[in-house]
């Protein structure tokens, strides 16, 4: 048994990315997290499982501040990303969405054009020529996977592309702005099983630059792209290790019983 | 098997290959005490029933693999779930491979009893009963998911060795002392190594239970009680 829920084996050759130390959170007088510890490492993927209700989306709203968009939410404790705490008054709330890019389990595209979807984002952080804007929404259409099935129809409406490539517009969109974390919540949970392969054929490719989250229902879909795993239950921190041992042997009955099918 | 699924069917599918195993493990014991009956009572016909009941045990095998490979591609077995099932796909396979051994000394018995009886003959009941025992403990453990008491059986498989290793030596002596013992003793010296090799599948079917129950491999180095692999004989001397 491991002392701490929190610590996988240590990972010297990692950065640690997100440090999230003692979170509580609040839903007007409800707390739905208790004392959250863990942390998130650059170029890895660490998924979150869970039954409904037991804080995993939470968790992630946390880490790019988009919870305070609602009234009567609160978190206290630290995000410190890389090293800085981003839930300490005074930090600018765009810079830190642009830093970190959120998806979601429906796909998002905005009312215009592929290109002004990529583009609009964009234009929020920075004021770039035309050919330098063009060449951006390029390069993260690629990234996203998308590119040869939209490069023809760029001043299409982003609402008549398919669910998969709706969600693929939305992770290019997130990418476009360069952000260093890419938090994903159920990001393939209304696809079709193809479209799904391809999102995670997409994480595993843009692992190589980015600190990943994602929010999953699906438990073989945790298990083959994530490095991490983190069980919640009930607002806490179960289990937390490497996706492997968290697949094959848990150290917690509670998790065991999850995966496994066993939750009453 | 711990608290139930939330799916019935996926709870009974285990049972099932969990029975299969006990089934499979019940029928090496009983075709390893019938052939080492047939070379006792040189009973040439329970020898041949035991060569046929091979085909029993091989079937089994294969429905219990197909059951198996079922729950892999429905189920997706996660954790002990994943490990119930990889360690019935590895324990059957040694199960029957134990009957092909049963079988082997069966066929040999038959032979055997063609020729005057040997006099070290009597030494192979004995390896035999200690090999059934292996088998029925092991078997035993499995049904109760009991990693200690396998790990107790991988330990007991050196005195398997040890009694392999002396009848080795006894033989080749015996085999040196008349040239006309050759052809019995080889036959028994086939058996012997044939329940020399049922005690190392009883061990792996100890690692794959410790694994199933623990999660993490027996990784200890086991005894070793037979060197008989290291004799050099040279006629005119007897082995070292």
């Amino acid at each position: 048994m491991r002392p701490f829920a929190d610590h996988p084996a240590p990972m010297p050759n990692l950065r640690q990315k997100v440090l999230v130390r003692n979170i509580d959170f609040f839903y007007g007088s409800s707390q739905a997290l208790h004392n959250i510890n863990l942390t998130l490492y650059d170029k890895r993927v660490t998924a979150f499982i869970g039954p409904s209700g037991c804080g995993k989306s939470t968790l992630l709203r946390i880490l790019n501040r988009i919870y305070e968009l609602y009234p009567g939410q609160r978190a206290t404790g630290e995000v410190l990303v890389d090293g800085e705490n981003i839930l300490a008054p005074g930090r600018d709330l765009n810079l830190l969405r642009a830093k970190i890019g959120m998806v979601f389990q429906k796909p998002t595209p905005f009312p215009m054009s592929i290109h002004d979807n990529i583009a609009f984002g964009i234009k929020l952080y920075e004021q770039l020529p035309r050919s330098v804007l063009d060449d951006r929404i390029e390069a993260a259409l690629r990234r996203a996977a998308l590119w040869d099935e939209v490069k023809d129809k760029l001043n299409q409406s982003g609402l008549g592309l398919s669910g998969g490539q709706q969600q693929r517009l939305c992770i290019a969109r997130a990418i476009a702005v360069e952000p260093e974390i890419l938090l994903l919540d159920e990001p393939a949970s209304a696809l079709d099983p193809i479209s799904t392969q391809r999102i995670e054929e997409l994480i595993a490719e843009l692992k190589s630059d980015y600190c990943i989250a994602i929010v999953t229902h699906n438990m073989q879909q945790a298990a083959r792209s994530s490095d991490y795993t983190a069980f919640m239950y009930l607002g806490e921190l179960v289990e937390f290790d490497e996706t492997e041992r968290i697949f094959t042997h848990p150290q917690e009955k509670r998790t065991e019983d999850y995966i496994t099918g066993r939750f009453g | 098997m711990s608290s139930e699924h939330i799916i019935k069917s996926y709870d009974e599918e285990l049972r099932r290959l969990n029975n299969m195993i006990t089934e499979m493990g019940g029928l090496a014991e009983s075709q390893l005490a019938a052939a080492i009956e047939a070379v006792i009572e040189r009973d040439s016909e329970l020898a041949a029933n035991v060569v046929q009941g091979d085909n029993k045990v091989d079937q089994l095998q294969r429905e219990l693999d197909n059951l198996a490979v079922r729950l892999l591609a429905l189920r997706q077995p996660m954790a002990r779930d994943l490990r119930e099932i990889v360690a019935a796909i590895k324990i059957a396979a040694d199960l029957e491979r134990i009957c092909d051994y049963a079988a082997n000394v069966a066929k040999r018995s038959i032979a055997l009893s063609q020729a005057p009886p040997v006099q070290p003959a009597h030494a192979l009941p004995r390896m035999a009963r200690l090999a059934q025992l292996l088998v029925k403990d092991v078997i035993d453990a499995y049904v109760a998911r009991d990693a200690d008491k396998a790990y107790v059986v991988w330990m007991r498989d050196e005195e398997l060795d040890e009694m392999y290793a002396s009848l080795f030596r006894e033989l080749l002596t015996y085999m040196m002392e008349d040239p006309r013992n050759i052809g019995a003793s080889t036959h028994l010296l086939f058996m012997a190594k044939n329940i020399e090799r049922i005690g190392d599948h009883a061990t792996n079917i100890a690692e794959d239970l410790y694994y199933l129950v623990h999660g993490t491999p027996l990784n200890e180095v086991r005894p070793k009680g037979d060197n008989s692999s290291l004799e050099v004989v040279a006629p005119g001397r007897g082995p070292a």
